[in-house]
């Protein structure tokens, strides 16, 4: 709020003021005028006058005072003072009384008074006032005039002081509640871009999803294909044979199939190729992937034709093994992806849980395996303490430095995980860090801020706000989370969590 | 004479014992081969090529480790030995700009999404070897039994062999 100058006293529209003598003195200018043509010609006046420098104080606040003074020349600021600041109440000019209050009431100076330029007064103490007024008829009146439009000036200034103080709360409160609208409107804005960003991380793990379980499922279906057509006609030709072990013995070494590298079961179905003529390349595939053992046995029914049926149906039990543990494996496979899939997006509950973080990197992993083929992550979890947290929130974390490494380092190169507890033993650290370009030092500083992305807008589903996410979400933990250059190059990101006792 | 070849790249072993399944009836005309990276497939395809035989058919999956599945068709459509074999996509997921650069950049043939449907693959293989072995090959007899023999017999009439 800016200071109010008073208004200035009005005694020149004052009708109330009017001089006994046949010139009356209206206003402060005249009576001015009037004291100094005065002046020279009394010696009570001359002896009256009193004159302050500039800067000097004419008036200290809470001293008593028994002067009041007539401004005749020069300007006087008044101010009051407080332990911190001092207030300018306003400037006084000529014409204009210091000390008025003071001087009448006998009470303590309420504001002090300073000479803002040199100051020529006419300085009355209470005995010189009444010598003044008798002496001086004509102008006494107006004196007294003007004492009283003075006093009516500073009560109208009060009264409109109390008017635009109350004008001034309120228009205080309306800004208030505007600033409140606008806080809340952006707290909503900042919620939907951070639902908007973990729908596009979750549109990403979505088409990695995708892939990782599509796969497995059509080994399902098309295994189950074959079995199905397979299996009514094998158990047909078994029940002819007077002893089904070695069927079984076949089925069971299927069960148990280990892949080799393709091209050393090359080379093993050109060698059984040579040895076996006059069998197919279905059978010689098969029989390359059998050891050395399961071949002998299988050597009395390859090695002659009219045995092929025997051999056939040996193939086929293998094959059944073989796509039988295939259905397993992969049954597994979707099984634990759908489990670290729940596990891994759990919806948080409002209280906390006490969890083994390491848990949650490692789903983290298995969600996000898709993008890690082609990188070799290195983990070293040594044992720590659990974490007090919102699993599916700290999880949001990992993946989210766990995709900006993979896109640092393009999907190609070495990611370290690692974890540890201080050295206080108070905090548990999680250190995710990459051997890719690094962050460069001039942006280290930004790359927690909402605004800042590396990501060009055609490059990626997200809004580029996953750290300032992923740092609002440490956070709430309590934690903290640094990035630092990793010793022999790339980024490394530290998260710091308290430990649970 | 030398065999015409069908090789398949899949970095999941389950997966492509199904896919060598579902081929099997063709394997008696044209051999099958397998490899689990783009890195193995380079390794087949030079030994198939040592040995003066051609590829056929390729099948490759898009997300592997290492080079991806489009890379190498790309790799082959600029490779003379292999810019005429046919060359069929088998994907759970590849993205729509990854596709649009097999066609452009591979000639991709054929699209083939995980999980397919029983036939499928068998129906793609023939008709892609069908349409290999009527543009590079003269004797067209000898495949009569496992492709197809309607578009085969047409071939043989306009092409004027017996």
């Amino acid at each position: 709020m800016k200071s109010r100058l008073p208004e200035k006293p009005k005694a020149e529209r004052n009708p109330n003021v009017i001089g006994a003598s046949a010139r009356p003195i209206y206003d402060k200018s005249t009576f001015v005028e009037k004291i100094r043509e005065m002046m020279p010609g009394s010696e009570l006046l001359s002896k009256l006058k009193q004159t302050f420098n500039e800067g000097q104080f004419m008036l200290r606040e809470d001293q008593r005072n028994n002067k009041l003074f007539v401004i005749l020349e020069g300007y006087v600021s008044q101010v009051k003072e407080s332990e911190d600041r001092n207030t300018n109440i306003g400037m006084q000019g000529p014409g204009d009384f210091i000390g008025l209050l003071s001087f009448q009431t006998g009470e303590p100076v309420f504001t002090s008074a300073k000479a803002s330029t040199k100051v020529t007064t006419l300085s009355l103490d209470h005995e010189s006032f009444e010598v003044f007024l008798t002496k001086f008829p004509n102008v006494s009146k107006t004196l007294q005039g003007l004492i009283f439009s003075n006093l009516a000036d500073r009560y109208r200034s009060v009264v409109n002081l109390h008017v635009e103080v109350a004008e001034l709360t309120k228009q205080l409160e309306a800004e208030k509640n505007h600033l409140k609208k606008t806080i809340r409107e952006l707290e909503r804005t900042r919620n939907a871009l951070i639902s908007q960003e973990k729908m596009a991380t979750l549109g990403e793990l979505t088409a990695g999803l995708a892939h990782e379980i599509n796969n497995p499922a059509s080994a399902l279906l098309r295994s189950v294909d074959y079995l199905a057509t397979n299996l009514p006609d094998m158990a047909q030709r078994a029940s002819t044979l007077p002893d089904t072990g070695l069927v079984r013995f076949f089925f069971e070494i299927g069960l148990k199939r280990e892949f080799s590298d393709t091209a050393e079961q090359r080379a093993r179905m050109k060698e059984l190729a040579k040895k076996f003529p006059h069998l197919n390349r279905v059978r010689i595939r098969t029989m390359a992937e059998m050891d050395f053992n399961t071949l002998e046995c299988l050597k009395p029914f390859a090695e002659k034709q009219e045995k092929e049926e025997m051999l056939q149906l040996l193939l086929d039990a293998y094959q059944s093994g073989v796509f039988i543990n295939g259905i397993r494996l992969s049954t597994a496979r979707i099984e634990y992806l759908v489990k670290s899939l729940k596990s891994y997006s759990r919806q948080s509950g409002k209280e906390p849980e006490v969890a083994d973080v390491r848990e949650g990197i490692r789903e983290t992993l298995q969600i996000l395996g898709n993008r890690l083929k082609d990188i070799n992550v290195k983990i070293d979890f040594p044992e720590i303490p659990p974490v007090r947290c919102f699993v599916g929130e700290l999880n949001q974390v990992w993946t989210n430095l766990i995709i900006n490494a993979c896109d640092a380092m393009n999907d190609l190169g070495e990611l370290y995980l690692s974890c540890g507890l201080t050295k206080d033993k108070k905090n548990v650290w999680f250190k995710v860090a990459d051997n890719g370009p690094g962050v460069p030092e001039k942006i280290k500083k930004r790359i927690f801020d909402s605004s800042f992305t590396t990501k060009t807008a055609s490059q990626d589903f997200g809004l580029g706000i996953g750290l300032a996410i992923t740092q609002s979400i440490v956070e709430k933990h309590h934690g903290t989370i640094e990035v630092y250059e990793r010793q022999g190059g790339g980024a490394e990101f530290v998260v710091t969590l308290p430990a649970e006792r | 004479m030398s065999d015409i070849y069908i090789v398949c790249v899949e970095d999941e072993p389950q997966v492509l014992d199904v896919v060598i399944r579902d081929l099997a009836k063709l394997e008696d005309v044209f051999p099958i081969e397998v490899a689990h990276s783009a890195d193995e497939a380079r390794e087949l395809i030079k030994e198939i090529k040592e040995e003066g035989n051609k590829i056929g058919l390729a099948i490759c999956d898009h997300i592997m480790p290492g080079d991806k599945g489009v890379d190498l068709m790309i790799e082959m459509q600029k490779d003379p030995f292999t810019e005429h074999t046919r060359k069929v996509l088998l994907t759970g997921q590849a993205g729509l700009e990854e596709t649009i650069e097999a066609v452009n950049k591979a000639k991709l043939n054929r699209y083939i999404a995980k999980p397919w449907k029983p036939q499928q693959i068998v129906e793609v293989a023939v008709d892609e070897l069908t349409t290999y072995v009527i543009e590079q090959e003269k004797e067209l007899l000898q495949y009569m039994a496992v492709l197809d023999q309607e578009r085969l017999q047409e071939a043989i009439r306009s092409k004027g062999y017996v």
